[in-house]
């Protein structure tokens, strides 16, 4: 089988900063990283590989900087890496990443499985995974956090609210990934991180991929930003200490105050 | 070596520190630091080659490293200063006893050892200091006799103590510094060779997760084949060869622990409130605490970058460069722990805190390859040849360098620099005229000076670049700011502390309080607290309260 | 448009999988009518891709005639016992959120449902403010299925075109509103927790980077505008019983192929009598600093005096105190009760996002450094070993 797992780079969301005068983020010093749940469906297709000795091939968008995370999943064990990157997809929503991302995986050729995070955490949106799905005419399944391929089953556990549901597809199929608890991220060795600089790497640019301009970048999404603000901020907490029966009296008077308890 | 691209750069110093999150935690740290103990496991987990092999750095790929250069090097040891200085020293430990085999081995010496370092994952000591040579080592007193068999010298047998060892109870192999009949030899020494042995762990007042011990040698014999390079008598150039680059890697260990005290100070300075407001908006804390120490870290990053640059470059030795470099980020980086203390007040002086560990810990960066003050003497030493050579021009060259660069770009602090610079070149030049350096006192303040004038002038060349090296975490306006601050403190001390340094050895100064431009440099002291408010403002931004 | 090329071979696939009925075999060639929504069934099932869509450029699109304010009307999961499914809150408080927008463009709130059997669904809907309710009844929607739905809501909007559309940001709705608006080429905004009309454009508000900013987007190049909102963000409105909603029966043709891909097995996990978290007014949350599983009993029973239910941080379900199920936070539920009383959780970013929304936190914690004191009305610095058994005391007198 040959997979292909699409991986983001992102800001590390729990080190980005705004200020709080003008609104805009602080991008300076802010460390990029893979997201999270991409760095899942790498491994979940790793361990594919490893049992099935299928193809692994990372398509990631980004500028060119991004490349990093390509590489981190050719360290890892991917065997193959593209970067889209061309200033023609600045700017791209949701639609116009997915266009592009299938436009790519298309352009790679016969692909069985497609491996995605459920979402990036620089956007939360969960919505490219299953663009892609959409536009090469796959079916999806997502919200997965774990994969088991049985000849030419694919067979998932998803979520699903209140619950789970293992589902069964045939290739081809776009699967997008939550973390399972038990999940430890595993990051490559130095000479792990020297060989990738031997495997196959290739940036392609929105010609490469044969994309309509119309449909790339500002222009071709459907969604655009109005406005970037903070979060309006809490007024500060009214503190107390005390333990015990003091800490005790002090919540039950605060219930009371709120009306959570009669008097 | 070059040192890699930047991406495979980083991916190692993501693996490493995340593998730290995991393996490492400050709780862990704490105890094996109240234990003294070492911890061999970890560090037998960061060598392995499928885990990490952080050890491969120093190993060139054809030997089954991965050939990092100075700068790759750098970080890293910046990244392990930043966990724990005592696991960085077992680490450098290996880089430095594998150096000795980089310098001077032959083919067929690093084909054996540098590939059994790489694949068995073995930790290495470096066996240059004893009791009674330091980093003066003309007074070795271990020695390598001939074993002579066949007429032919078989092997050595080599008698001596070695003192303060980093790995030394814990190294498979040892490379070790001996009198040979022909002159100082470096001796490849495996652990289990007979007459061999390891003494105590010392008891450390800091880096107490490494292992140090005096070694015994009673009679070990070693193959002739274990003399590294085959020839007496290269062990002292081999060991000097490498001082550049040693150096960049303990000046690393000064800057990255010294500056995650400070990052530790300044998440805690958004929490902790006092009077109303959090310390982090509070001049009295910031500016007298954080600021000025962060600021001259920066200035420490930048010189360690310009030296590790040049090393990868090419070129040799730089052996005051490395000096500037680790005596700067090692003294300013003590210093900036021993405020991280006091910025976090009673906490800062208990163990739940890391920072009453990292000061510990810190103070063996101004101590270990070259004391502060040996380095004190060799920056003087380097630079008052060139100043000679030049007939005083050395730093008015430089200093009309920095004017150029002030002319492009006057927000980096240049021209505070090229005041200093010139302040500088007043003060050597009144040394030389009334034979100052006859006093050993004028001589090791000069180093000083001279530390803090350079690297003025690279943080300023630095700040004013188009494009920043991808260790600045600030944006331009932040670390503009910076070299600014640097540098007018950098041109305050050179004038004020030279004058003082020549007016306390000579009747009459002629006159040098014009020559050092006081006024200007007094002049040039405008902005500063508008600017040292900018950096508080940008240091909060960049270490937000976690 | 979409095309047919010479590739086309006439194996039929495509005929019977149309929901509008919209091809026809003419002379081997599949050949398109004017039913065609270009929802993109026939291009997934063709084996030599001969159809291909080309989707007419954002500028040259006609706007006018979209109306009505649409909500995704979802139902709950069962589990493999047969009972009738209910309509999610989540539901409702689109219809809260939907009324305000339909009254200030002046359409009509249209709720949207698709069921395998209709149990009164409509009056619920009308009671809670739908104008109109779009009714397709049909075997195959039994249960949720991605292509299934997908299909059947791309053939409804695309016949009456709607201005907005908006879906609960469950995983049921964060799988279905991508795979429409990627069909229709239309904008979506994903969990969304304010939406405004301005300047006739539906202003979407969002929170990314892990709640570090807020967004707001339109979408005014494409209709319609669909949002999905975050759960437990919008008010929905007092229910008025007795208040109709117009049913607009609709059909679909449906076949099983559509079905690509298959439930197995289904598991529903019916805790503490189906009370959930995401919906409860009082919730009890226990971290890391209640040290033990033993411990964190403790807080079952405090809740239980105050009838609410149990929620736990992530280091606490790591440790193994509380199922998954009870877990708050970015990787967990969202939350936003009316009371959310905390004991031992420091408040890790991830945590905080999930809580923040409450009317009010009460944090017991023993560092008074605890970032949680950030967001909570009420801060006590103290041990929560100590107090909770005491509240408890107190609770039962």
């Amino acid at each position: 089988m040959n997979i292909v797992v699409c991986v983001k780079q992102v800001p590390d969301s729990t080190e980005v900063k705004i200020n709080p005068e003008t609104g805009h983020l602080i991008r300076a010093g802010v460390p990029s990283i893979i997201n999270p749940y991409d760095h899942f469906a790498l491994q979940t297709a790793l361990e594919l590989k490893k049992k099935h000795d299928f193809k692994v091939t990372l398509v990631s968008m980004g500028p060119p900087q991004a490349k990093s995370v390509v590489q981190l999943g050719l360290a890892l064990g991917a065997d193959e890496g593209i970067l889209l990157s061309d200033m023609a997809f600045a700017g791209s929503d949701t639609w116009s990443t997915s266009y592009a991302l299938a436009r790519a995986i298309k352009k790679l050729g016969k692909i069985d499985l497609i491996l995605a995070g459920m979402q990036a955490i620089d956007g939360d949106t969960a919505q490219t995974g299953p663009g892609v799905a959409q536009q090469l005419g796959m079916p999806q399944v997502t919200f997965c956090e774990h994969v088991d391929v049985d000849g030419r089953r694919i067979i998932a556990r998803k979520l699903i609210d209140g619950g789970y549901e293992i589902v069964e597809a045939r290739p081809p199929v776009l699967l997008t990934m939550i973390m399972h608890k038990d999940y430890v991220p595993r990051y490559p060795s130095f000479l792990a991180v020297n060989a990738s600089l031997k495997k196959p790497f290739h940036v392609w640019s929105a010609a490469d991929i044969g994309a309509e301009p119309q449909f790339l970048g500002l222009k071709g999404s459907p969604t655009q930003v109005d406005k970037i603000y903070p979060p309006p901020q809490r007024e500060k907490a009214a503190m107390f200490s005390g333990s015990g029966q003091e800490g005790m009296a002090k919540i039950l008077q605060i219930m009371k105050a709120e009306h959570f308890i009669e008097e | 070596m070059a040192s890699m691209d930047a991406i495979s750069r980083n991916l190692m110093l993501d693996s490493l520190r995340e593998y730290a999150k995991r393996r490492i935690p400050f709780d862990l740290i704490r105890e094996l630091d109240e234990k003294n103990e070492f911890p061999a496991d970890i560090l037998r987990e960061m060598y392995d080659r499928d885990t990490l092999g952080v050890h491969l750095l120093m190993i060139p790929e054809e030997y089954g490293g991965v050939s990092g250069g100075t700068f790759d090097i750098y970080r890293i040891c910046e990244a392990l200063a930043r966990i724990d200085l005592g696991i960085a020293t077992g680490v450098f430990a290996t880089f430095l006893g594998t150096d000795p085999l980089n310098q001077g081995g032959t083919e067929e010496q690093k084909e054996k050892w540098l590939r059994r370092i790489a694949s068995e994952n073995l930790l290495v000591a470096y066996g240059a200091t004893e009791p009674d040579a330091g980093s003066d080592l003309v007074n070795l007193r271990t020695r390598a006799e001939h074993v002579v068999k066949n007429g032919k010298i078989a092997g050595y047998r080599i008698t001596g103590n070695k003192q303060w060892i980093s790995n030394g109870g814990v190294a498979d192999i040892h490379t070790i510094l001996a009198l040979a009949p022909g002159g100082p030899s470096w001796f490849l020494v495996e652990k289990t060779m007979e007459g061999f042995s390891a003494n105590k762990h010392e008891d450390k007042h800091g880096i107490r997760l490494s292992n140090t011990a005096g070694l015994s040698l009673d009679n070990v014999y070693v193959p002739a084949e274990n003399l590294i390079g085959m020839e007496e008598g290269k062990g002292l150039l081999q060991a000097q060869a490498v001082f550049g680059y040693t150096r960049v890697m303990v000046a690393a260990f000064g800057l990255g622990a010294g500056a995650e005290a400070m990052e530790i100070a300044i998440r805690y300075s958004q929490q902790r409130i006092q009077g109303g407001g959090p310390l982090s908006e509070k001049q009295g804390y910031t500016h007298k605490l954080i600021v000025p120490n962060y600021v001259r870290l920066e200035g420490a990053r930048s010189y360690i970058e310009y030296t590790a640059l040049r090393l990868d470059s090419g070129e040799h030795g730089l052996q005051t460069e490395g000096a500037i470099a680790k005596y700067g980020a090692s003294e300013w980086g003590n210093k900036a722990a021993d405020d991280a203390i006091q910025a976090l007040g009673g906490y800062g002086y208990t163990k739940d805190f890391p920072v009453e560990k990292i000061k510990r810990d810190i103070k063996i960066t101004c101590i270990y390859e070259g004391t502060s003050e040996v380095l004190e003497m060799t920056i003087y030493r380097g630079r008052w040849q060139e100043h000679l050579k030049s007939r005083g021009r050395y730093y008015l060259d430089m200093a009309d360098r920095l004017d150029e660069v002030h002319a492009k770009e006057p927000k980096a602090g240049a021209h505070a620099a090229a005041l200093a610079l010139r302040a500088l070149a007043a003060v050597l030049e009144e040394c030389r005229v009334h034979k100052l350096t006859r006093h050993q006192h004028v001589t090791f303040k000069l180093g000083k000076l001279i530390c803090a004038a350079e690297t003025a002038a690279i943080f300023s060349t630095a700040a004013a670049a188009q494009k920043y090296s991808e260790t600045v975490r600030f944006d331009r306006e932040g670390w503009q700011a910076m070299a600014r601050i640097f540098a007018r403190e950098a041109a305050l001390n050179t004038a004020m502390e030279g004058l003082a340094l020549v007016l306390g050895a000579v009747e009459s100064d002629g006159s040098l309080a014009d020559a050092v431009n006081i006024e200007a440099i007094q002049t040039e002291q405008r902005g500063m607290m508008a600017d040292m408010d900018l950096v508080a403002l940008k240091l909060k931004q960049a270490f937000k309260a976690k | 448009m979409i095309e047919v090329s010479k590739k086309c071979i006439g194996c039929n696939k495509c005929v019977p999988v149309c929901p509008f009925a919209a091809i026809n075999m003419v002379d081997k060639k599949a050949v398109m009518n004017e039913a065609c929504t270009l929802c993109g069934v026939c291009v997934q099932v063709c084996p030599v891709q001969a159809i291909t869509i080309t989707r007419e450029e954002a500028s040259a699109r006609d706007l006018s005639g979209y109306k009505g304010v649409w909500v995704y009307v979802e139902l709950n999961e069962t589990g493999d016992q047969p009972q009738a499914k209910k309509i999610k809150q989540v539901t409702f408080e689109l219809l809260g959120a939907g009324r305000k927008l339909a009254d200030e463009l002046g359409e009509d709130l249209c709720a949207v449902l698709l069921a395998d059997k209709n149990h009164n669904y409509d009056k619920e809907l009308g009671a809670y403010g739908a104008d109109k309710v779009y009714m397709v009844e049909h075997d195959e929607l039994f249960e949720y299925n991605t292509d299934i739905f997908s299909t059947v809501i791309v053939s409804l909007v695309t016949r009456h075109k709607p201005s907005v559309m908006l879906y609960g940001a469950t995983i049921q709705g964060r799988d279905l509103a991508p795979r429409v608006a990627s069909t229709l080429y239309v904008g979506l905004t994903a969990d969304c927790t304010a939406l405004a009309i301005k300047d006739g454009l539906l202003l979407q508000s969002r929170p990314a980077f892990g709640g570090n900013i807020m967004a707001d987007i339109l979408a005014p190049k494409s209709r319609p505008q669909m949002s999905t909102v975050r759960p437990n963000v919008m008010k929905m409105n007092e229910p008025v019983h007795g208040r109709a909603a117009l049913v607009v029966r609709e059909s679909a043709k449906l076949d099983k192929s559509l079905r690509r891909v298959k439930v197995l097995e289904r598991r529903i996990s019916h805790d503490g009598g189906g009370v959930r978290i995401d919906n409860a007014n009082i919730i009890v949350s226990g971290g890391r600093g209640m040290k033990s599983r033993e411990k964190f009993r403790q807080l079952e029973e405090l809740s239980k005096l105050l009838g609410g239910v149990v929620g736990a941080s992530r280091a606490a379900v790591d440790l193994g105190f509380k199922e998954k199920a009870h877990q708050v936070g970015q990787s967990g539920t969202t939350v936003s009760p009316k009371l959310y009383l905390s004991f031992g959780i420091s408040g890790a970013v991830q945590h905080i996002v999930g809580m923040k929304a409450s009317d009010v936190i009460i944090a017991v914690n023993k560092d008074a450094g605890a970032p949680i004191f950030n967001v909570a009305k009420y801060g006590i610095v103290g041990d929560a070993h100590e107090i909770v058994p005491k509240l408890i005391e107190a609770l039962k007198k």
